[in-house]
């Protein structure tokens, strides 16, 4: 069969073009076919035909058709002319739609952007999809499990020589140094890290070079801003910082300066040296050891590798480098290392916390839902408002129905009228949240940021054309299915519609009622926490960390040191009248990271418990007290020696029915004796149960039978002292003035214990606040939507209330008239609302070892709030109505 | 003179209806200028010059008869009017006259 051009180029052609030019055009397109046939390309002929049929959609060969002026294209501006002359036309409704639209989308925007934020952490770096941070896992099957995200020395040069897969692998360690010459030398945190760390992380430097970023380990890096804080505007690259290193101060140059870490960057350091350093603090010896964890490590894989691969290689390496456990060879299984992305460790609980705060992945979602609700009820919003403006605009659609307007084109117009509004509202609440934003970072204690690039605007023009679409699409279908002989008959239109529309009234309701009442809850969570006795006095308590002797060598000779150091500032303290109170310890209140310590017991079972070492002052200071037994005694040779005491966990748990006099359960402990029990104090935050305890003036008995010893926090002792009255300020004045004389190359850093322990629940605060924030402009929609709905109400019983006025209607009858729809309503939203929020409110609970039993009245106080809106919005209306001359309202038509 | 300004391809197309003379239509067209210029064009662009040509009243045009290798379909062909030779005259004339008022020395100084 001979060759045809393909059939639907030709009915293309035929559809749009002219019919003066089709036969014509159409000929000569045949014939340079059959040229192309001829010669025997029968393919290129095909497509040089589609081509040429393409070409020839151009305007001038365009048909001039009726179908083609009414779709929706050409009509297009047409539409948006009328849409905009009705917005204008009615502009007290516009403006209660734009305004409800408005508050919605800042809500919308405001809780997306802080989502967003939480979400893309760590994102920027360009190579993200390769970067892991591994993780490893000691798992010997009775209970002693040791999961951590920082991982052993050895770890870097064991990937990069063992897998092929990974093309680089860093260190890093952040680390308390000395920084500065002599006088206020001052405690910094430095980072050691690899010196090719910035072939894995995007760090954009200011000055330097990526090649020569820390060439050795004589050189330093800074940040911007640590740049101005020790160099000011001066160019600081080759200059040198002092900063001690295993007791030696170095001279170290710097070399580098980088950019602040943006906010979403889990890494947020200002000061980095070479990992070499490394051997100077911690020695070889831990470069080989396989049960000392330090730092944390991140690999870089090859392109186009696969992470599994890697992993399932990881325990064959492991047990084939002849890892032992004490004597015994490893088992499977019982030291795995693993790995995480790194996009995904601000987000993921369940790997142990590096150095990086991880955030609540379960506040995120709530937070994005809000948001999302509260949108919706922006919409809703929109929707009942304009269904019932709907019956004013009946006529309007019966006169265009009666001209010949197909539904298709009613549709398209009243769309056009929302989509219109929605892109205002878009562009409003865009402009709004970029001035709110620090307003709301203030209020909130977020760190959001508007950047705004060109393409967002594509983005911001979707979400308001999908807002119009969502919002519009239910009254248009009300308007659009209006029989055109009913209207012209004058019939009402709304009956049968009224469910719908009360329904969303109800959800309105609802929203608001859950978002008040969870509000509530929160807040009476967060205070309980805030007030909870806690079982001791941490007001007007103020601690230093002190200086420990820096030649030193492990934790005993650090807490030594410390403690002396902090009995000779003590004596000097003591003489003044302000200060009272003085005590020592190498922990403060409201930190999780306390010693925790385990052993094996009399019947080699692993048993852990928290420790803790004070000076003999140290609970009588805190108002702690024994339940059973006794306190340190101060100058007791006795109890400084080897007495210990427990809390009451810790009795429970290690089963001792009378502990005073006893000994620890454990058979290599030396000489100790329990002396007291106190009460379990909530030394760590309320999301966990108070857990053992063991309280010591003198951690060698004790440490004589531990196995295992972590310390998240310093374990450098600390000096805590109260002041007297409003004293703070003479209080930090004689702290620094002895400070300075006792230790004048080191500057004391000082701490206030309440600060310590709010900031234990500050993500839920700011939880707290940001749905306050969402809750509030949800409260304003809705009460701007009932503001609507209510004149809308009022306005169709315009003549009703009129005549009534005539017959001598009091006011309250009229306002019962008004509100009577919305009791029903409101009543059911309530009741809905209760089941709701105890539901999610308590998976929130969950979160908290110590919680609030809910009770009654947030909700009795969120449905009383509601309530009085409604009621408030009606007695507006009722007074604008019974103002109104009835004469005014039955001369209507 | 507004109106009457003759782009560079519409003289072309306008000069090849004229040379063809009662064979001109747009595949013709198309073909003797790839002939006589050796351009790479397509015949949609041909038809865009017609049919504006046709606007300035430079060219007319009237349907043929149908032949089989154009599935039946008819050709358009197209004449010169008169204004449309005269556009081409005056266009000559001035693009002669231009020429001769070349200085006939211009390469003496190469």
């Amino acid at each position: 069969m001979k060759a045809q051009p393909p059939k639907w180029a030709d009915r293309f052609l035929a559809w749009f073009c002219h019919p003066d030019l089709l036969e014509d055009l159409q000929g000569d397109l045949y014939e340079i076919f059959e040229q192309h046939l001829t010669q025997g390309h029968k393919r290129k002929a095909k497509y040089l035909y589609i081509w040429l049929v393409l070409r020839s959609f151009r305007l001038s060969a365009l048909k001039e058709n009726q179908k083609l002026k009414n779709s929706f294209f050409t009509m297009t501006k047409n539409n948006l002319k009328i849409a905009i002359r009705v917005l204008w036309r009615d502009k007290f409704n516009s403006a209660i739609n734009l305004v409800g639209l408005t508050l919605g989308i800042t809500c919308f925007l405001l809780l997306g952007l802080y989502v967003k934020q939480e979400v893309t952490f760590d994102h920027y770096h360009s190579k993200k999809d390769r970067i892991y941070r591994s993780w490893v896992k000691e798992d010997y099957g009775d209970g002693r499990e040791f999961f951590n995200s920082h991982t052993p020395l050895l770890f870097e040069a064991l990937f990069e020589d063992n897998f092929p897969e990974i093309e680089r692998s860093v260190q890093y360690i952040e680390n308390d140094f000395l920084v500065g010459r002599t006088e206020n030398r001052i405690n910094e945190i430095i980072s050691l890290i690899s010196p090719d760390f910035l072939e894995v992380f995007d760090v954009p430097l200011i000055y330097g070079d990526k090649s020569t970023f820390l060439p050795s380990r004589e050189h330093i890096a800074i940040s911007q801003s640590y740049a101005s804080k020790y160099f000011g505007l001066e160019n600081p690259m080759g200059k040198t910082i002092a900063v001690e290193v295993d007791t030696l101060i170095h001279d170290l140059t710097v070399s580098a300066v980088f950019e602040d870490f943006p906010v979403e960057s889990s890494f947020r350091f200002d000061m980095a040296i070479s990992t070499e350093n490394g051997r100077r603090i911690y020695g070889d010896r831990l470069y080989k050891a396989w049960f000392n964890i330090i730092p944390e490590t991140y690999i870089l894989l090859k392109e186009g590798t696969n992470i599994s691969s890697v992993e399932s290689k990881t325990q064959e390496v492991v047990l084939s480098q002849g890892v032992t456990y004490g004597d015994e060879p490893l088992e499977k299984d019982q030291y795995q290392i693993g790995f995480q992305p790194l996009t995904d460790i601000h987000l993921n609980p369940d790997i142990p916390l590096g150095t990086a705060p991880v955030g609540n992945p379960q506040y995120v979602i709530i937070l994005a839902a809000i948001g999302l609700l509260v949108l919706i009820m922006a919409c809703v919003n929109y929707t009942t408002l304009s269904a019932g403006q709907s019956l004013k605009r009946s006529k309007e659609v019966g006169m265009r129905k009666v001209l010949g307007a197909s539904k298709r084109t009613l549709i398209y117009q009243y769309l056009s009228e929302s989509m219109v509004l929605a892109i205002v509202a878009v562009t409003i609440g865009t402009g709004i949240t970029f001035f709110l934003i620090p307003t709301f970072n203030a209020l909130t204690g977020t760190e959001i940021f508007f950047q705004f690039e060109w393409w967002h605007a594509g983005v911001y023009l979707a979400i308001g054309l999908a807002i119009g679409l969502v919002a519009g699409t239910y009254p248009t279908l009300i308007i659009t299915a209006f029989k055109t002989i009913n209207i012209i008959n004058g019939s009402n239109q709304t009956t049968g519609k009224l469910a719908a529309r009360k329904g969303l009234v109800i959800l309105q309701f609802l929203v608001t009622v859950f978002l008040i009442s969870t509000v509530l809850i929160m807040r009476n969570q967060i205070d309980f926490l805030m007030d909870k006795d806690l079982g001791y006095d941490y007001k007007a308590v103020i601690s230093a960390e002190l200086p420990i002797d820096p030649n030193g060598r492990g934790i005993r000779d650090a807490l030594q040191s410390g403690m002396a150091n902090g009995e000779l500032l003590k004596t000097k303290l003591e003489k003044h009248p302000k200060i009272s109170k003085i005590a020592l310890g190498n922990h403060l209140f409201g930190s999780n990271g306390w010693t925790h310590v385990a052993f094996n017991d009399d019947n080699d079972d692993f048993k852990w418990f928290r420790l803790l070492v004070v000076n003999p002052e140290y609970l009588n200071a805190f108002n702690i007290e024994p339940v059973q037994g006794r306190n340190f005694e101060v100058g007791n040779g006795l109890d400084k020696r080897q007495s210990v005491i427990i809390n009451q966990s810790a009795a429970k748990y290690f089963g001792l029915e009378n502990p005073v006099g006893g000994k620890l359960p454990g058979p290599e402990f030396g000489e100790h004796q329990i002396i007291g029990v106190v009460k379990d104090f909530h030394y760590s935050s309320l999301h966990t149960e108070v857990e053992p305890l063991v309280i010591v003036q003198n951690i060698m008995p004790i440490f004589a039978g531990v196995t295992d010893a972590d310390v998240k926090d310093s374990y450098s002792p600390k000096i805590v002292f109260t002041y007297s009255g409003h004293n703070l300020h003479d209080a930090i004045e004689i702290l620094e003035n002895e400070w300075e004389v006792l230790f004048p190359s080191e500057a004391p850093n000082f701490e206030f214990i309440d600060d310590r322990i709010s900031r234990q629940y500050e993500s839920e605060a700011r939880l707290n606040k940001l749905i306050g924030v969402a809750t509030l402009l949800s409260v304003l929609i809705a009460a701007l939507g009932l503001f609507g709905l209510i004149m809308i109400v009022a306005n169709s019983k315009i003549k009703e209330i009129g005549i009534r006025k005539v017959m001598g209607a009091s006011p309250l009858s009229i306002f019962r008239l008004l509100i009577k729809g919305f009791v029903l309503q409101l009543l059911l939203a309530i009741i809905l609302s209760i089941p709701l929020t105890l539901y999610l409110i308590n998976q929130w609970l969950d979160n908290f070892a110590y919680r609030i039993e809910i009770n009654s009245l947030p909700f009795v106080l969120s449905g009383l709030a509601t309530l009085f809106i409604a009621v408030a919005v009606v007695a507006y209306h009722t007074i604008l109505a019974t103002r109104v001359n009835p004469i005014e309202s039955l001369r209507v038509e | 003179m507004k109106g009457e300004h003759l782009g560079e391809l519409e003289e072309l197309v306008l000069l090849t209806i004229g040379s063809l003379y009662q064979e001109a239509y747009a595949v013709a067209i198309l073909d003797e200028i790839k002939k006589n210029t050796n351009r790479k064009m397509d015949v949609t662009a041909i038809h865009s010059v017609l049919r504006r040509l046709e606007k300035k009243g430079y060219a007319k045009s009237e349907m043929g008869g149908a032949t089989a290798e154009r599935g039946g379909r008819r050709k358009r062909f197209f004449v010169l009017t008169q204004v449309g030779r005269k556009v081409l005259d005056d266009t000559m004339e001035l693009r002669v006259s231009l020429y001769n008022k070349l200085p006939k020395l211009a390469f003496a100084g190469i």
